[in-house]
């Protein structure tokens, strides 16, 4: 349980900004011993110096027997030279593996970055594309009062077309109804004029008009029958 | 120095003070610790991918619930794998070559796994004793070898583990024994022997890894009979 009389983390830890960490380690000669011992050394004994100083050592060892030569010689030998063998090797290789996966992290972010930054730039584009269209606005206004005049035109017209078409349909009406009214009153007439000739004829004048007609008869036929 | 062959499995002792726990716990100290920067140098990088690549094969088979078994198996993992690795320098002491350590990491964790199936879930963690499809007559003597086979799985995981890296270890002494004595007598045999002791190195070096790896899939492996 943590009793906090007092806040904590309520400043920033130091005052003054660190120095940035570095971005590779110590240099290494042989991949044991660091750069910096053989500078120690080279005021003094020059470059040799430090090979010098580790074949004595090696050699005051096995000399006195500090170190005896026994199996386990062998087997350092071997698993030794195994082992520089592998880095000597894949030593790179897995570096660039290494540096590989490092690259694919910022690559990720980065690509995270360049995403947005032309997700807004189509944007953009697409703004201003926009805004090139707002000032054709008034070609198509006026394109759309066209339009819409012409319906109405076509409209007025249509409507015209009818009413014209129906007024003729009610005076036709009214024409045909006084040429019926005249065909009547004509029939009417022949017939009731035939109707009192028929009755006008008497039989006397039947007799004479049918003795005429056989005597115009018998005359045309004579003529007739020259012309033949 | 007059080593014996057996003096590289020795508990380390100096003064009378046992160094086991030292010798255990040192391979710790060369694993860095995860920085709390984006981009880390080449090591921290390689090491979270090493982890990142054991813990999804390891937790891939197993449902949620053996998720929480993710930490403990990776950390053995990496545990016996540096263990495994560092022994094979030479004058290095190997603590899985001692049977008492594989037994104590082995059989806890499989009787933890043991005690999960039967607690949770325990007729499907007793079905297990009997496979599918198998005739009727043969029934009962199966139970009785499935039993023996669960039971025996602690010893088999503690002595696998022992016996390979001390059969290998020996190996190595033995034939550089060889090698070495056989010098100044007949050079040609020698050169042949280190050859074959290089070949050995390298086998061990495989060994090393595949153990460690063995040792956690099967732990997994009774993990997901009985989660």
């Amino acid at each position: 349980v943590l009793h906090a009389a007092r806040p904590l983390h309520t400043t920033q830890r130091r005052s003054a900004p660190l120095p940035p960490l570095p971005e590779k380690g110590g240099e290494v000669r042989h991949g044991l011993i660091p750069e910096e011992f053989f500078q120690f050394l080279y005021p003094k004994t020059g470059v040799t110096g430090p090979y010098m100083l580790g074949t004595g050592l090696l050699l005051y060892f096995l000399s006195k027997e500090i170190y005896v030569i026994n199996h386990e010689t062998v087997a350092a030998i071997c698993i030794l030279s195994v082992i520089i063998y592998g880095v000597k090797k894949y030593g790179s290789h897995v570096a660039a593996f290494a540096d590989k996966l490092n690259e694919e992290k910022v690559a990720k972010a980065l690509a995270v970055k360049n995403e947005a930054i032309k997700d807004l730039e189509t944007a953009i584009e697409q703004e201003k594309k926009e805004q090139w269209r707002v000032e054709g606005r008034g070609y198509l206004f006026d394109a759309k009062r066209n339009n819409i005049a012409m319906l109405l035109e076509t409209n007025y017209r249509e409507r015209l077309l009818t009413v014209y078409n129906e007024v003729k349909k009610r005076l036709d009406y009214q024409v045909a109804m006084q040429n019926l009214k005249r065909q009547k009153e004509q029939d009417h007439m022949i017939q009731w004029v035939e109707k009192n000739v028929v009755q006008s004829i008497t039989p006397q004048q039947q007799k004479e008009s049918i003795a005429k007609c056989i005597l115009d008869l018998k005359a045309l036929s004579k003529s007739a029958q020259a012309a033949v | 120095m007059n080593l014996s062959f057996f003096d590289q499995f020795t508990s380390p002792c100096f003064l009378g003070i046992p160094l086991i726990l030292l010798s255990t716990l040192f391979p710790a100290l060369l694993i860095p610790a995860p920085e709390n920067r984006w981009l880390t140098n080449r090591l921290s990088t390689l090491q979270l991918w090493i982890i990142h690549l054991i813990t999804k094969q390891l937790m891939i088979p197993l449902n949620k619930k053996g998720h929480k078994w993710a930490l403990i198996l990776t950390s053995l993992m990496v545990l016996l794998l540096t263990i495994n690795l560092l022994g094979l320098l030479p004058y290095t002491f190997t603590p899985t070559t001692q049977l008492s350590m594989n037994m104590a990491l082995a059989f806890p964790l499989w009787l933890a796994t043991l005690l999960t199936g039967l607690r949770n879930q325990p007729s499907a963690s007793l079905g297990h004793l009997l496979p599918e499809g198998t005739p009727t007559p043969l029934i009962p003597a199966l139970i009785m070898i499935e039993t023996t086979s669960l039971l025996i799985r602690p010893l088999a995981l503690g002595v696998r583990l022992t016996a390979n890296l001390t059969a290998g270890h020996l190996l190595i002494q033995l034939i550089s024994t060889a090698t070495i004595t056989l010098l100044p007598i007949m050079p040609a045999v020698s050169i042949l022997s280190t050859s074959i002791l290089l070949l050995l190195t390298i086998l061990e070096v495989a060994v090393a890894m595949i153990q460690a790896y063995v040792f956690v899939l099967l732990l997994s492996l009774y993990l997901q009979e009985n989660i």
